[in-house]
């Protein structure tokens, strides 16, 4: 019974108990790791103790005498820092764990006193409660230290090589199909970078060395039963956080039916800059978010979670709702693009997202963004179809001035060009609508022989898009009165599409065979402006009867008059039209100065004596010439052009 | 599916008529042979509203054939006139549905009060029920050139522009719903607190600064000015405010979805402008459907803005005029006064939302709050009591509250879904409708 008597000692050796025992828990406090020896010598002042309480329980109020020292020194640790206003965490390491030790303790008093029957002791109960009101007391201090830390080291951690949007593809596309025919569509630019720049980058939205420090709040507030106080406060700062750095992305908070009135230009920014802050979002800032709810509540089970979710909600929710909207909309043609990047984005994130929400209480967010992703793959679709009905369908009442390359073709062309950029996007989402348009472009690429790149459905889609356009200009060159117009106008527009196909990525999905067949056409279309112009002309040179050698000169000048009032005519007209291509000029003036100029000189050759300036109003080196202003798309008058000569 | 405890109620009614089906009982039909008891069928669950919805479509599909093609003239004519009576047939039909669904919704089962979690669950199922019937009437079997005709290619626009404008409301509820969920969280601290043995000095501490963020949280919600945020506070107070009493511990900041200037009663107001009973004519026709299904949307929206606390419900509408000569409108004008009322009472108070579970939790929280200010060690054995009283009924809440919360919020979801669903069919069929012959 030698135990039992120590349990009740004298003062004074109560007083080294204690010394001792303090001694031993700061040499623990420093040492790491347990020798067996020491371990041993533990276990059995553990034993020691427990016998000890037990007898208190047995003695009654007597035994309380110590547990209400060990409760007088906690309190003067805890309450000291009552009146103080520095922070804890602020002042050192070594406040820092003796204020925990003392958490600990007033936990461990705690414990204990419960663990003790409660036989209507009223000392007991007297205890508890003072134990008790001093763990509030150090809990909501504690929770205090939390946000201090957290609000102080939110600040200092904005990442700030982040790369801006304004880096990426930013090319607002403001035109549609439908306001053409006045302005001239305007070269889109191609997007600058398409790669991913974000990646995944993590960052530390805590700075690594305050994480500890964290963390060793979380647990003493979970040991106590302060969990929900911990999450509370955790929650509550970092959703702040998350919601300011949301807002530095600008993303406007619109209402789905600002959305759904909003003009294409801002619309298409609010677009950009929603693909933008999904990136960030999700890859920066959810990521990094989670992996500090994963650093400080790993250990504490579906809390984890459940606090990740809380900070993020609201934010999500935002771009959630602008993404809706959206596939909601109207799905105008200009949209195509921007809804592309919508969806690349969305699709390529979703893995992240249902990492980021594996758990059940996150299964909405999943299920609602995948809904999204399905909704935005619709509009795609959508769009890309009003987009070939609006090719198809626009109407010009009046032709084209000039006959040069119309603003649809140039809208189209570049518009298209575009799309190579998202080919398996627009492969895979095209899949099922192929069948038909491959049916309905019945050429030889989207046969069983032709190459993958000229037989996916993106390829097939481009070629009947293209061929809508044909047949658009077709209608639109009945349009000119002038037959021979009409030809240089196909020519051109023809001739437009081929160079754009052949100067850009959209080649291998054309193929050769399409190049060639389309070379072939505006060739066509060459030949019969010729034809149609000049063999009636040429026609007024030739010889009557082949027979004899030379004219009668009054046959000769009217030979020469004819021609050259023709050629005058023509003269006029022509060099009002235009061949914006220089190359497509040059070839076809000189194709037509082969024909007209050789029948001229061939014909003044046969009639050498008539040849005199009085009845040939031109000369040879004149119709060479003059032909060189044919198609520069500024009209001319013959009279004004021969004064020029002569000078 | 947990919150159907309340009952999902729905009926879909059978019509025969000599070999004449009408378009609501096609729906019936599609479910196949249920015990019918008085020509209701309760349908319980979520899915089998969804299902039934599916089933409508491919119905709908199914029907989209012009008689003339088999008919001669004659027969033609009487398929016409057929059409037209089998048409107000469905419409009155519907009307009857609406008053049934609405009559079951203001005599509310005990446990089942106005204005509560089950009760909401109970207005969101009579919505989309009303829904899909509606749809059934309005597109199903109907040729879309019909509707882009006066009157309703001025009605139908304004029923789509008026759907968009719930789909805001209902975003701007789930987000509320959140809030709600907060309160939640804060009780449960609450009831951690005060659910001890003895109940200490701290334990009534923990439970006041809980009481008061609970109680903030509930109050502060529609003006986003008006609460600190949490970083603020930690600053403006300083390392310690005077009197941390009054600290209320940090509010989270409650952050809506969409601009600061959107306002949910605004929202509302616009929903009920330019809304007329159909007249003359009219009042017998198609018009009457669609007058009757906005009447539907703007009560269940108004309904969820009062209940839930929503973003700046300042000048919430307390009424909106609904003739009261129609029979079909009778329970839902009750019940419109039964909400008016709680609604102007609660104006002068606070507000929070008039969910009722909410009221209850907040009116505890009063309690609670007194109970907590005047505790000292060991307590007066009748407040101590009192207090475990009100404890335990907070918990009973806390119950609700946690069982049917975040169902609730899925359930907005599924009828916003179901809006923006049907307001594409109409978009089709207008688009259908006013397309050139080809």
């Amino acid at each position: 019974m030698d135990e039992c008597q120590s349990a009740i000692p004298a003062h004074d050796g109560d007083l080294h108990v204690v010394a001792a025992a303090h001694h031993i828990v700061k040499a623990l406090g420093t040492t790491k790791n347990l020798s067996d020896d020491l371990r041993k010598i533990l276990i059995d002042l553990d034993a020691h103790l427990s016998l000890i309480t037990s007898n208190i329980d047995s003695k009654g109020g007597k035994g309380f005498v110590e547990v209400e020292e060990r409760l007088k020194r906690v309190e003067r640790k805890i309450v000291i820092w009552e009146s103080d206003r520095i922070m804890i965490w602020d002042s050192g390491p070594k406040e820092v764990s003796d204020y925990l030790e003392a958490v600990d303790e007033v936990q461990t008093l705690i414990d204990s006193l419960r663990g003790l029957s409660m036989n209507e002791n009223q000392k007991q109960k007297e205890l508890l409660h003072r134990a008790s009101s001093l763990l509030q007391m150090a809990m909501s201090r504690l929770e205090e230290e939390l946000i201090h830390m957290l609000v102080k080291h939110k600040q200092q951690s904005e990442p700030t090589y982040m790369p801006s949007p304004s880096s990426q593809r930013n090319v607002v596309y403001s035109e549609s199909v439908v306001s053409l025919d006045n302005e001239s569509a305007k070269e889109a630019s191609s997007k600058s970078s398409r790669s991913d720049e974000c990646g995944e980058y993590i960052v530390d939205l805590v700075p690594e060395h305050v994480i500890p420090d964290i963390k060793s709040i979380a647990k003493v507030m979970f040991a106590s039963d302060y969990g929900q106080e911990f999450c509370e406060a955790f929650i509550g700062v970092r959703k702040e956080a998350l919601e300011q750095h949301f807002d530095i992305l600008e993303n406007g908070k619109l209402s789905i039916e600002d959305v759904l009135k909003m003009e294409w230009c801002s619309l298409s920014t609010e677009m950009n800059k929603w693909t933008w802050s999904m990136k960030i979002i999700f890859r920066v800032y959810l990521m990094s978010e989670k992996r500090l709810c994963d650093q400080v509540l790993g250990e504490f089970g579906s809390v984890n979670s459940f606090c990740f979710l809380e900070i993020a909600k609201t934010t999500i929710l935002c771009l959630l709702n602008f993404g809706e909207a959206i596939a909601m909309g109207p799905q105008e043609p200009e949209k195509l693009l921007r809804l592309l990047d919508m969806y690349e984005t969305l699709a390529d994130l979703v893995l992240d997202i249902d990492a980021l929400f594996s758990e059940d209480g996150g299964s909405f967010v999943r299920l609602e963004f995948h809904k999204l992703l399905e909704g935005l793959a619709d509009s795609v679709k959508a769009a890309f179809n009003t987009f070939r009905v609006a090719v198809s369908s626009n109407g010009s009442l009046y032709p084209f001035p000039g006959g040069g390359v119309h603003p649809l073709s140039k809208y189209v062309m570049n518009y298209i060009s575009m799309f190579p950029d998202y080919s398996s996007t627009l492969n895979l989402l095209l899949e099922d609508q192929h069948s038909d348009v491959a049916s309905l472009v019945s050429e030889p690429q989207c046969g069983p022989t032709a190459s993958l790149s000229t037989s996916c459905p993106m390829a097939c889609h481009l070629r009947s898009i293209t061929s809508s356009l044909e047949s658009n200009l077709h209608k639109k060159s009945k349009l000119y009165k002038d037959e021979a117009l009409q030809h240089i106008f196909l020519m051109n527009n023809l001739h437009y599409m081929v160079q754009k196909v052949k100067g850009s990525e959209l080649r291998p999905f054309f193929g050769d065979e399409w190049i060639r067949k389309h070379n072939a056409k505006f060739q066509q279309h060459e030949m019969n402006y010729e034809r149609v112009t000049w063999s009636s002309v040429v026609l007024l040179l030739k010889d009557d009867n082949p027979g004899s050698s030379s004219l009668s000169k009054s046959a000769f000048k009217e030979k020469c008059k004819g021609f050259s009032i023709a050629f005058e005519e023509v003269y006029k007209n022509q060099t009002s039209w235009c061949i914006p291509d220089p190359q497509l000029r040059e070839d076809l003036r000189i194709s037509t100065s082969l024909k007209v100029v050789h029948a001229y000189r061939t014909f003044l050759g046969r009639n050498p004596a008539h040849v005199d300036d009085k009845c040939i109003k031109h000369t040879v080196e004149d119709v060479e010439k003059l032909l060189l202003d044919l198609f520069e798309g500024s009209p001319r008058s013959l009279r004004n052009s021969r004064r020029m000569m002569k000078t | 599916m947990t919150w159907s405890k309340g009952g999902t109620i729905c009926f879909f009614f059978l019509n025969r008529k000599a070999g004449k089906e009408s378009r609501v009982s096609v729906l019936r039909t599609s479910l196949g042979p249920s015990p019918l008891n008085s020509s209701q069928a309760i349908l319980s669950s979520n899915t089998t509203l969804f299902h039934c919805k599916n089933q409508l479509q491919q119905k709908c599909n199914a029907f989209k054939r012009k008689p003339s093609v088999f008919l001669g003239e004659n027969q033609y004519q009487e398929v016409i006139m057929d059409t037209q009576e089998q048409e107000l047939e469905d419409i009155e039909l519907f009307q009857k549905h609406v008053s049934d669904r609405f009559t079951e919704l203001s005599s509310p089962p005990e446990d089942d009060a106005l204005l509560s979690v089950s009760w909401l669950h109970r207005l969101l199922d009579v919505f989309l029920c009303c829904e899909a019937e509606f749809e059934a009437i309005l597109i199903m079997d109907r040729d879309p050139s019909q509707l882009s005709k006066p009157p309703f290619d001025r009605l139908i626009p304004e029923f789509i522009e008026r759907a968009v404008k719930a789909l805001d409301i209902c975003n701007a509820v789930a987000n509320g719903v959140d809030s709600v969920r907060h309160c939640q969280k804060l009780s449960e601290i609450v009831i951690s607190a005060l659910d001890q043995n003895p109940l200490g000095d701290g334990h009534a501490k923990r439970a006041k600064k809980a009481l008061l963020m609970l109680l903030s949280a509930m109050n502060l919600d529609d003006k986003e000015g008006t609460h600190v945020k949490a970083t603020e506070r930690s600053w403006s107070f300083g390392r310690r405010g005077v009197n941390k009493e009054q600290i209320a511990g940090h509010f989270r900041s409650l952050s809506w979805q969409v601009a600061k200037n959107w306002s949910s009663a605004k929202q509302i107001q616009s929903m009920i402008y330019n809304l007329v009973a159909p007249r003359g004519a009219e009042a017998s026709g198609l018009p009457s459907p669609i007058y009757t299904m906005n009447v539907i949307m703007i009560f269940v929206m108004w309904a969820l803005v009062a209940a839930i606390p929503c973003q700046e419900r300042n000048g919430l509408p307390t009424h909106f005029p609904v003739p009261k000569q129609l029979n079909w409108a009778h329970s839902l004008i009750g019940l419109q006064e039964k909400i008016a009322d709680e609604w102007k009472k609660k104006e002068k108070k606070g507000m929070s939302g008039l969910l009722d579970e909410l009221q209850k939790m907040e009116k505890l929280a009063q309690s609670l709050i007194d109970f907590t200010d005047s505790f000292h060690f060991p307590g007066d054995a009748e407040k101590v009591k009192e207090a475990a009283a009100n404890v335990s009924e907070l918990k009973e809440i806390f119950g609700r509250m946690d069982q049917g919360l975040t169902p609730l919020q899925m359930h907005i979801r599924e009828v916003f879904h179901r809006i923006v669903r049907s307001r594409t069919e109409f978009l089709d069929v207008l688009e259908k409708g006013s397309a050139p012959v080809v």
